[in-house]
């Protein structure tokens, strides 16, 4: 059996949302299954008010052993460093969340607000927002760069806006039951079993990129969303098209740009407007290339694949 | 018009004299944004409008040590010889080029 509590910060409950829709497994599955014991989750606990508090405050004493510490949403610190623009159960949740994190066995940040800041702490970021060990891509958040859990690990990074549902459940699973240890984590702390590849890996498009023909607007079968619609694809970690939504597509299946909503950057280019679902160009050239091709390359690589491009991939081949 | 008379047609206003704003090439987003909008507004379904604002050449144009001709251009339909930016929508030639190029 482990106990799990599962808080929330800055965030619009996104992640819950996507954590209750998971399949394999689904988020009964984690109680009947695999012996995980929800202490009290926002949308699921029956608990209100000092019943919370109550459970909240026999976790940090230790009366309940506290295994895993979900977070989602970002660490307030707003007005001033005091965190009072979010209160908890009569404190801000920063403090909350300091001491919750020092008795837990594993810290889990869900979602790209509890990981990196995401969407609140954009530029100006009002609300004083971090990640729980990150802002963005610079170490430290609100728990600081040396921060460890109870088993040693720093906090787990789920990223995702939001997470998908099978990657959270499946992190849980093997934190529960004592797979930790086989969990390898990247220098942004994200689980390598997701997030090696790239949203691209999979990608029904894959043809169209090859041959540098464009999708030119969206819902279009046809071509790649990398060259004008601002696809992230071919530099995003994240298995979107390898383990599906909705257990059958992916934004760019379905002809939207994945936006990089793993990546501490996210949203990029702090959403300034002409930045979303555009390619951003400097002469023509892409400003950000697919990883590892620089410019030099990108062109050679363009250029001569344009060229040898067949005429069936210039067709709408997606005929009913 | 079919495609290869319209192409014909560019090639002659081209090679007449058409003056087109060839310079500055659209060096950011903001820049192919600004052209792209007066695509819209002011162009519209006029040819001659199009290539001017566009920059038409017909000859291949070097901006900042790149090539730029359609013949490598992500708008450009090797096998239709063709433009596919939504604004633009003519007949090329792939020696031809435009301010709003690119790869
Ligand atoms: S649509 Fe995006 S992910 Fe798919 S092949 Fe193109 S760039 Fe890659
Ligand atoms: S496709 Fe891209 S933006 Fe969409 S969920 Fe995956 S990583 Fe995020
Ligand atoms: S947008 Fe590209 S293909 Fe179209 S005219 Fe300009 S350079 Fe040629």
């Amino acid at each position: 059996m482990a106990n799990l509590l599962w808080l929330q910060g800055g965030a619009c409950s996104g992640n819950t949302m996507s954590f209750l829709n998971a399949e394999e497994p689904s988020a009964c599955d984690l109680v009947t299954d695999f012996g995980i014991n929800v202490l009290w989750q926002p949308s699921l606990g029956l608990e209100l008010g000092d019943q919370v508090k109550a459970i909240v405050e026999k976790c940090i004493s230790g009366e309940i052993k506290l295994d895993i510490f979900v977070f989602e949403g970002t660490v307030i610190n707003a007005p001033d460093g005091t965190g009072e623009w979010n209160r908890f159960c009569g404190r801000p949740m920063k403090e909350w969340v300091k001491e919750l994190s020092a008795v837990a066995d594993f810290v889990v940040a869900i979602g790209d607000c509890a990981t990196y800041g995401g969407i609140p702490a954009t530029a100006p970021n009002p609300s004083d927002s971090v990640g729980l060990q990150f802002l963005k891509r610079d170490k430290g958040g609100a728990l600081g760069e040396g921060f460890a859990a109870k088993s040693g690990l720093p906090v787990i990074n789920i990223p995702g806006c939001p997470a998908h549902p099978d990657w959270v459940t499946q992190i849980l699973v093997a934190v529960a039951t004592g797979r930790a240890g086989d969990l390898t984590l990247d220098e942004f702390h994200r689980p390598k079993t997701f997030f090696s590849s790239f949203t691209q890996t999979g990608c029904t498009r894959n043809m169209h990129f090859a041959y540098k023909v464009s999708t030119t607007a969206f819902g279009q079968r046809k071509g790649c969303l990398f060259y004008d619609l601002g696809c992230r694809g071919p530099m995003t970690h994240s298995p979107c098209n390898r383990i599906l939504w909705n257990r059958h597509s992916s934004k760019t299946r379905a002809g939207m740009p994945c936006l990089g909503c793993t990546e501490p950057e996210f949203p990029f280019f702090d959403l300034a407007p002409g930045t979303v679902f555009k390619t951003q160009t400097v002469m023509g050239v892409p400003k950000d290339m697919p990883e590892g091709v620089d410019k030099k390359g990108y062109i050679k690589l363009t250029s001569a694949a344009k060229g040898a491009a067949p005429a069936w991939a210039e067709e709408d081949i997606f005929v009913v | 018009m079919d495609d290869d008379e319209t192409r014909a047609t560019i090639a002659e206003m081209l090679a007449s004299g058409l003056e087109t704003e060839v310079w500055p090439r659209a060096g950011t987003s903001e820049e192919v944004n600004e052209i792209v909008a007066r695509l819209q507004v002011e162009a519209g379904q006029d040819l001659e409008k199009k290539l001017v604002i566009a920059g038409f050449t017909d000859h291949t144009i070097e901006a900042d040590e790149i090539e730029q001709p359609c013949e490598t251009c992500m708008y450009y339909k090797v096998h239709a010889k063709f433009c596919e930016l939504p604004e633009l929508m003519v007949p090329v030639e792939p020696e031809w080029s435009c301010r709003l190029w690119r790869i």
